[in-house]
């Protein structure tokens, strides 16, 4: 195995709002006419809405004016008036709801399309990514980009959207008919809106401070959970227990203090937003009874407008919430959009490669993942067609990226690797890659029943074929013990069976696929014996007469092999078959020599 | 459940605090509806300026009580959810600091990774809203009834009528979308799976072409998340509408029925105001409440997912004696063992001893409980039958401490901590010095690391494994130890590094060694070796003597030592 690239990434970035914002109206344009529906639809329902109070305001007057009627004794309420106002008022409610609904349903079709789209593009990023950039990732990373960020964008736009767009739509609606009911009581409960809109501004920038102090120390919180849980074995131990349990209460006790004035801070807007609408009712209240005895406007306008304003504060509030929403989502766009920005694995060639028919030559081949340190260093050396030949050297020596090279996986940085004289780089990546078979250490299999897991190496293959593929590779035996044979299916970690059993699947795997050239990594003790002495008849079997790379760790294998290219710092320091290098009395010969010594039989 | 309740008993008196200030708020919102009836009854109908404002002026201190109020509240319920969740996480920690292996395979690790973060976070959260939600929401409802009633209009069934009509709704969409709740946790989990193997799998599915393949089977996946979120939106989203078109037709029910109680038993506009604000006032409190036992499912889980953690109880028990003699012997006798929930034994009756001055070897498949056996020794986990004995006495009767101190211990898997190579070096000895540590580097071979204050990042990631052996090798043996446990932790070595390492182990003559291994040229110099199959030790003695009479020795041998008779 080599050594993962010494490389982090960069801390994060701040969100660029300007880039989130236009990556977010380039997903929207795709729905243009959904989304314009959704608008139309927002506008006739808030519309209607926004009338009502005012029609349950007259119907209000007329109730009262009916009673002053009563009490002089003049006449009576209009019933017939009433109810002429009030089938209107619930005509305009149903038709309201309507629209209310058919706008929701347009915009979460939108959104969850989004979101469908969003995911299917990463899947497909991640699938054509070259390797470097998908190891310079980490797993968790990259996957909770796939879940978690698509989410909260979804989320992020269906409400900011929905909030943002009824909350404009009903404050102009509002606003106008509070404005055709009388202009001071209007002036009067609009007042103290830029006021309260300062001050949750400066109230939310205060407790920023707060919340981001405290999620660094949430932060280091959750990270020492995670490690020491992880390392439990080794806390207790060594005794660790105490020391642990005091670095937690620090950060604990820290987080507490920072998390609970965060949270008080930020919470201070519902106290706020309560006090502007309970004091604007009472100005509603006081300033229209004034006003209704001065004649300016009727007992049912105060209910109306007890009605508005109470649909004036809470837009205010969604909006701030709504911002906050925003905020997520505009970091979830960013994170999903860097991510998809990344370049494809570049594949300009088109030209195929279907067989070998001379050989495959290193010639002078470099590789580094960084410039200043060189994993590969001039490597040159040459396999004929049908040879076997073992790669050798300590952990971390590079053989494994030489493999890949071959694969294409990473693109070497000077001389050349070919195939019958033609440079690889020439070839389509995929006719290349179908041209290799690999059998690795970490045996990739995916949950599904394992006879779809064999025919894997081969789409087209039929039921015998795969049973056939097992038995050569020694696996039909145990597959045939499993409650459901070839149907048993793997569990989720794929650990229902060993880890042995797992190679020999892998190898079937490939013996199915028919490969011209073979790159196998042979197991070192993950495995138990008798198991691994299957893998190897397995792989000899898989080698018979294909050209064969393998990181061999087995003298035996090492023996057999018609080359034998020893590795060291990414240098090949010798080659030769077991006799030439014995006979050279270098590396190969004083490691082996040294085993032998020390151990007598 | 009960347990979770116990980080809760230091903050009653602010909690009670929450509830005062939630009780005067309640009064003073629901009193200025009552206040407007008055201004329209009697300040409007008699012309009274002066009663106008002098309501008017009632109702703004009304209305600045009720602010004080909400920011107590908001004080006060910030300070005991935070509070809480620390106080419950540190609960947690430190129960799960005590942990034997025992009980951490039984939740297994990650799992309570989460349940101390994320599910204490949501505990946290439904905290939040239970003050400002749940307490206020029913004392704003049954504040608003008692004001309907005093209102004394022929009213009131409306609202009754409205309340079932909302029940129904709620219910009848319940039932047609709760299944789906589970179907789409269920989706977005496969959903999960499939990118993540799709992740661990990209050199395979490289290599093989199969990019297209993969594509479409996640397809397939994401199109069915699509159609039950379709499904599931469709359902759901039309609620608020429905809702707020019942609250809409109750306020035209009352001034309709209104208008008739007026003509019959002489109620007044305000009355009707006034009934309409508490009316509404009870609906948006049910459909608080309505809300509240939404998210409740989700919080029952956590809560009981914690108390899980907290009720478990902790099998290991600590012993008194702290004095260990000089160079004692460690004695297994009759030792067997089971894993929590299991049928087959682990270990079943395994007998031998380590004694000092002397290397003790254990070799066998994978699974075969080579590593339980070691585990036994620091009593990471007891066993479940058999005695351990340290020169007679039962390791039950030592202090845990002075027990662990004695052992020295390099598991199979590396892991090291955040922080930077001497911090972690000092978990093995808490005051090595700087020459003390170099000196364990150089024994275990770390000739990567040129300064100490080297940074580990989490999990020591940017180390390569066998890097990340060799430190964990050499945090093992930076102390001086009585015993020193190996457990295969020279796999990911290469044989040259390996033999270098075996070599400076000599310097510990006079300790025992007991080292765990699949590898025969890692354990044949050892003073015994046990073969151990299915939990039992079927074999033992020394490397000659093995390869003579075991089979499965010999078998052993015969596949890893075949290169060394190429020599020959």
């Amino acid at each position: 195995m080599s050594p993962r690239p010494l490389r982090r990434k960069p801390p994060e970035k701040p969100v660029d709002n300007k880039r989130a914002i236009k990556n977010i109206l380039t997903l929207l344009k795709n729905h243009k006419w959904k989304l314009i529906l959704t608008v139309v639809c927002a506008v006739i329902s808030t519309l209607f809405t926004v009338i009502a109070p005012l029609l349950i305001g007259q119907a209000t007057t007329l109730i009262f004016d009916g009673i002053n009627k009563i009490i002089h004794n003049t006449g009576s309420i209009d019933l017939n008036a009433l109810i002429h106002i009030l089938i209107i008022v619930s005509a305009l409610y149903m038709i309201s709801s309507v629209f209310t609904y058919l706008q929701s349903i347009f915009l979460v079709e939108v959104t969850t399309k989004i979101s469908y789209d969003l995911r299917e593009r990463l899947i497909e990023k991640i699938l054509h990514l070259p390797m470097d950039k998908v190891e310079e990732n980490k797993r968790g990373d990259i996957l909770s980009r796939v879940t978690n960020d698509v989410d909260s964008l979804q989320n992020g736009i269906t409400q900011s959207f929905i909030q943002l767009l009824t909350a404009i739509i009903t404050l102009i609606g509002v606003f106008i008919m509070m404005l055709s009911i009388n202009i001071w009581m209007t002036l009067a409960t609009i007042i103290l809106i830029p006021v309260s809109f300062v001050l949750i501004v400066l109230m939310t920038r205060f407790s920023q401070k707060y919340f981001l102090k405290q999620l660094q120390f949430k932060g280091s919180v959750n990270g020492q959970i995670e490690e020491t849980f992880t390392g439990h074995d080794i806390i207790r131990a060594f005794n660790q227990e105490e020391i642990s349990m005091e670095k937690f209460e620090r950060d604990n006790e820290n987080w507490f203090v920072h998390e609970w004035k965060s949270q008080f801070f930020s919470s201070l807007n519902g106290p706020l937003m309560n006090f502007i609408s309970n004091f604007t009712y009472v100005v509603v209240a006081v300033l229209g009874a004034v006003f209704v005895l001065q004649r300016v406007i009727a007992v049912g306008d105060i209910l109306a407008f007890f009605q508005y304003t109470q649909s004036f504060t809470r837009p205010i509030q969604q909006i701030t919430r709504v911002m906050n929403q925003i905020q997520t989502a505009m970091a979830a766009s960013e994170r999903i959009f860097e991510f998809l920005d990344y370049n494809d694995e570049e594949n300009p060639s088109s030209k195929q490669i279907s067989e070998i028919k001379d050989g495959i030559t290193f010639d002078n081949v470099s590789f580094s993942y960084t410039p200043n340190e060189k994993i590969i260093n001039n490597l040159s050396f040459d396999v004929k067609k049908g040879e076997k030949i073992a790669i050798v050297g300590e952990t971390g020596a590079g053989k494994t990226t030489i493999v890949k090279l071959l694969m294409r996986f990473y693109d070497i940085n000077s001389g050349s690797i070919k195939i019958d004289g033609v440079d690889i780089d020439e070839y389509d990546k995929d006719s290349l890659r179908s041209l290799i078979g690999m059998v690795l250490q970490d045996s990739w299999l995916f949950s599904d029943t394992i006879s779809n897991n064999i025919q894997y190496g081969n789409l087209d293959a039929t039921n015998e074929e795969i049973t056939d593929a097992a038995s050569q590779v020694y696996a039909d035996n145990f597959i045939r013990q499993l409650p459901d044979g070839y149907e048993s299916k793997l569990n989720e970690d794929t650990d229902n069976i060993s880890h042995g059993q797992k190679q020999l699947l892998t190898i079937a795997r490939t013996i199915l696929s028919k490969k011209e050239v073979l790159i196998l990594d042979e197991a070192t003790s993950s495995v138990d014996t008798r198991t691994e002495k299957l893998i190897q008849k397995a792989m000899d079997r898989l080698m018979e007469g294909k050209t064969s790379f393998i990181i061999a760790h087995r003298l035996s294998t090492i023996r057999n092999a018609d080359k034998i290219i020893v590795i060291e710092n990414g240098k090949i320091i010798e080659q030769g078959t077991h006799e030439e290098l014995l006979a050279l009395k270098g590396y190969y010969y004083n490691t082996l020599n040294s085993q032998f010594n020390e151990n007598i039989l | 459940m009960k347990k979770l309740l116990t980080p809760m008993k230091n903050k009653i008196p602010q909690i009670l605090f929450i509830f005062i200030f939630l009780i005067v708020q309640a009064y003073c919102d629901l009193a200025l509806p009552q206040y407007t009836a008055a201004i329209v009854n009697i300040g409007i109908q008699n012309t009274d300026f002066q009663f106008i404002i002098d309501t008017g002026m009632i109702m703004l201190i009304m209305v600045a009580i009720s602010a004080l109020a909400t920011v107590g509240v908001s004080y006060f319920s910030s300070r005991v959810s935070s509070g809480y969740a620390k106080d419950l996480r540190k609960i947690i920690y430190n129960k799960v600091l005590r942990f034997s292996n025992h009980e951490l395979n039984d939740i297994s690790r990650s799992s309570l990774i989460t349940r101390t973060t994320n599910d204490v976070n949501q505990l946290q959260g439904v905290l939040g809203f239970i003050f400002t939600t749940l307490i206020f929401a029913p004392i704003l409802g049954i504040g608003s009834i008692i004001k309907v009633f005093e209102l004394q209009t022929n009213l009131s069934w409306i609202i009754l009528v409205n309340f079932i009509a909302v029940i129904i709704l709620l219910a009848t969409i319940m039932v047609r979308v709760l299944p789906y709740f589970k179907i789409t946790q269920e989706i977005i989990d496969k959903i999960n799976k499939n990118a993540r193997e799709i992740l661990i799998g990209i050199p395979v599915i490289k290599a093989f072409v199969r990019q297209d393949f993969e594509e479409n089977k996640f397809q397939k996946v994401n199109k069915e998340f699509y159609d039950v979120n379709i499904y599931v939106y469709r359902t759901i989203l039309i609620m608020l509408p429905l809702m707020m078109l019942i609250m809409n037709i109750m306020v035209v029910l009352i001034l309709y029925f209104g208008a008739y109680d007026a003509i019959n038993n002489g109620i007044l506009t305000g009355d009707i105001i006034a009934f309409i604000q508490y009316a509404t006032q009870i609906v948006t409190s049910f459909l608080m409440i309505g809300g509240f036992f939404i998210m409740l499912p989700r919080f029952l889980v956590s809560g009981r997912r914690i108390s899980e953690v907290l009720n478990t109880e902790i099998t290991i028990t600590d012993g008194e004696i702290t004095d260990i003699s000089t160079n004692p012997t460690i004695e297994f006798k009759n030792v067997s063992y089971r894993y929590p929930g299991s049928e087959k034994e682990t270990l079943k009756d395994i007998n031998f001893s380590l004694k000092p001055g002397k290397t003790t070897a254990i070799i066998g498949g994978t699974g075969s409980g080579k590593t339980t056996i070691l585990n036994l020794i620091p009593r990471l986990q007891d066993p479940t039958s058999g005695e351990i004995l340290i020169d007679g006495e039962n390791i039950k009767n030592f202090n845990l401490k002075s027990l662990r101190e004695t052992i020295s211990f390099t598991p199979q898997k590396a892991i090291l901590f955040q922080g930077d190579v001497k911090s972690n070096m000092k978990i093995g000895k808490n005051n090595a010095s700087d020459s003390e540590i170099e000196k364990a580097l150089k024994l275990a071979q770390v000739d990567f690391v040129e300064d100490l204050a080297e940074e580990v990042t989490q999990g020591g990631s940017n180390f390569s494994g066998g890097q990340k052996q060799r430190l964990s090798i050499a945090r093992g043996i930076i102390g001086k130890h009585d015993f020193y446990l190996f457990d295969d932790c020279f796999s990911a070595l290469d044989m040259n590094t390996e033999r270098k390492i075996k070599n400076n182990l000599k310097e510990m003559k006079d300790s025992s060694i007991l080292i765990v291994s699949q590898r025969i040229s890692t354990i044949m110099d050892a003073d015994e070796i046990l073969v151990v199959d299915n939990g039992e030790i079927i074999d033992r003695g020394t490397h000659d003597k093995l390869v003579e009479n075991c089979d499965i020795y010999k078998e052993i041998a015969n596949i890893q030592i075949d290169y060394m008779e190429a020599l020959l």
